[in-house]
């Protein structure tokens, strides 16, 4: 109940300035519900402590984040190359000259790159986010 | 072929180099403009650059040569060489770039609290970062040899006081701009060539059958797995610690822009391979008899004149010499401005006059280990240099940037392990080449084991010196991983 107060009477006073768009992003629901009131609880506990908190999870959700993109490539890429290793008639249908296996293993692996790389970029920009938008709240 | 061509296309490159160069040195005034650009490089040119300074001799000459020498199993080089910058992006860039240090030493130093570590590290990082240029100068030396009759030591020597000269004269601020228009020289010089050659060979007869100039013994489905997941070890994570690139990243506004840079380097990377490996199928077909004369890495060289006889092939001929040029230039001079940087600031008082005589000294080392050695093929030697970075410099960023446990203690202790281990097996491999043929293989790609051993080495040693933690590791991880945005809020 308190949280509601705390969150309407606030709200007219930040009206006027740009911040309020960034106090109505998405994750606000769930965080506002879990940690506001360790924040007002504990009011001798240092902020830093929760901060500190929220600093480990970021860490590691974006560990884990970067390991399961590597594996996920890694796994990607020896399945791709193990298909054209088992695939003989690769070896006998020639492209311009070339080989369909030696093509495929010049050119395949690098649209994977990209696209893992495209999606690790936008992953960690959200785990960023989710940071940011519960230190905000605060 | 004709001298003059080579003449002009390597001053042609040389004198566009330096006026970039110096036109650089009249917006490069201050000691943080010398090291990283006072850090206001934007992505798009920040991406071009640093492909301009990774895309070396090993890429240029090297993978085409060697497709040429051992098939398939070459490709594997330029999808390690890109996949680096994958796993660089995974796991360091953002936070590498948040961390504000100038160099790895300096990383070491703020992340470890620790004299000794950093000279250990800086150590490392000239060490590898001599290696590195030795291939650069000999690959100078054999486009010297083939393209103007000149004696191979002519090639080094030239690349070596160009690079002197624009590092000492320019600081990275100019080098940022030399490097991104070499990136588009480079891509250029590959890839008119191969849609001129590709259009053109149509009329002529291959030298080999396609059976016979890719067979099956030489392609993808003949692996040989312990050489190839240990040469992917070497380049995926050889790439995280290679000091020139390392230093690139400071030069981004923030993380973030760290990683859009890192996302638009794979894409450049990804669409330049497409080419030295086109060059190499080329080669297989229409060039095989350069395998058996010892020339395979003047394959790119060489090629455009044998197929397009005339004042066209003349042409195409002069852009790959110039391209090759700016990949020796580039690379050489990136890593020159990274070795100075660490020369300087940890024997000279970081003056930019220490940075200028720090220069000098890291082109002229490199050159004297090139003109005393033989090439033993570029991309190979290159190879090398990546698993030994793998093995030394990668653990210990790594677990620094992720692990509040690392220990100085810990860190030294990993780093000395993979420095023995795999300087040994290099040294040893390339002395035993015939005497022990079962482990050859260990001794010659010996990052899938020495990468693992310098881990463990690191993390038990950290882990036996718990009280060695330094005070200030959890502030310094929450400053690598918090988003510059949401700094504010940690005072």
């Amino acid at each position: 109940m308190s949280d509601g107060a705390e969150t309407a009477g606030s709200r007219p006073a930040d009206a006027p300035p740009p911040r309020p768009r960034v106090r109505v992003t998405a994750p606000r629901a769930g965080a506002a519900a879990s940690t506001r009131p360790i924040g007002l609880v504990g009011t001798e506990a240092p902020t830093s402590d929760i901060r500190g908190v929220y600093v480990r999870s970021l860490i590691r959700s974006q560990l884990r984040l970067g390991v399961v993109m590597a594996v996920g490539f890694v796994v990607a890429t020896a399945l791709f190359v193990l298909a054209i290793a088992v695939a003989p008639e690769l070896d006998e249908t020639f492209v311009a000259g070339v080989p369909l296996s030696w093509l495929l293993l010049g050119i395949g692996v690098y649209p994977l790159t990209i696209t893992v790389g495209g999606l690790y970029v936008r992953a960690a920009a959200r785990n960023e986010a989710r940071y940011r938008s519960l230190t905000e709240d605060e | 072929m004709n001298a003059a061509i080579g003449y002009a296309a390597i001053v042609a490159v040389a004198v566009a180099s330096a006026l970039i160069g110096f036109y650089g040195l009249r917006v490069s005034r201050t000691t943080s403009d010398f090291y990283v650009a006072s850090r206001t490089v934007r992505p798009w040119w920040n991406a071009s650059a640093i492909g301009g300074e990774y895309l070396s001799a090993a890429s240029f000459l090297g993978i085409a040569g060697l497709i040429l020498l051992t098939g398939s199993a070459a490709l594997w080089f330029p999808i390690g060489y890109t996949a680096g910058y994958l796993m660089l992006l995974l796991f360091v860039a953002a936070p590498l770039r948040r961390s504000g240090a100038y160099t790895i030493p300096d990383f070491t130093e703020a992340r470890l609290e620790s004299v000794w570590a950093r000279r250990v590290t800086s150590t490392l990082v000239i060490v590898i970062g001599w290696f590195y240029i030795v291939p650069q100068l000999q690959g100078a030396a054999l486009t010297v040899r083939i393209t103007t009759g000149l004696p191979s030591w002519a090639g080094s020597l030239a690349v070596a006081v160009i690079v002197a000269v624009l590092v000492a004269a320019g600081g990275m601020r100019s080098i940022t701009f030399v490097q991104a228009f070499q990136f588009w020289l480079k891509l250029t010089a590959l890839a008119v060539p191969v849609v001129v050659l590709l259009i053109m060979v149509g009329g002529i007869e291959p030298a080999l059958p396609p059976g016979e100039a890719f067979p099956i013994a030489a392609g993808p489905s003949d692996l040989d797995v312990y050489r190839t997941v240990s040469l992917m070890v070497a380049l995926l994570l050889g790439t995280l610690g290679l000091p020139h690139v390392l230093v690139r990243f400071y030069t981004n506004p923030d993380g973030t822009a760290a990683r859009r840079t890192t996302v638009i380097v794979l894409v450049l990377l990804s669409v330049f391979y497409l080419f030295p490996t086109a060059f190499g199928f080329l080669g297989r077909a229409f060039a095989p008899d350069l395998a058996a004369s010892g020339d395979a890495d003047a394959l790119v060289l060489l090629l455009p004149g044998r197929l397009i006889p005339g004042p066209i092939g003349d042409l195409l001929t002069a852009l790959v010499i110039a391209g090759a040029f700016a990949a020796f230039l580039s690379t050489s001079s990136g890593l020159v401005v990274s070795l100075a940087g660490v020369i300087s600031q940890d024997l000279l008082g970081g003056s930019v006059r220490g940075f200028r005589i720090a220069a000098i000294a890291s082109s002229f080392v490199p050159l004297v280990v090139a003109l005393a050695t033989e090439s033993a093929g570029l991309a190979g030697s290159v190879g090398l240099v990546f698993a030994f970075t793998a093995s030394t410099l990668c653990p210990m960023l790594l677990l620094g940037i992720w692990w509040r446990g690392l220990t100085s203690r810990g860190a030294i202790a990993g780093m000395l392990t993979g420095a023995v281990l795999s300087g040994a097996a290099i040294f040893g491999g390339s002395l035993l080449s015939t005497a022990a043929p079962g482990i050859r293989p260990f001794l010659e790609q010996p990052a899938a084991w020495t990468v693992p051993l310098a881990v463990l080495i690191t993390v038990l040693a950290s882990r036996a010196d718990r009280r060695g933690v330094p005070r200030g590791a959890d502030a310094f991880l929450t400053r690598l991983h918090v988003p510059e945005a949401a700094r504010r809020h940690l005072g």
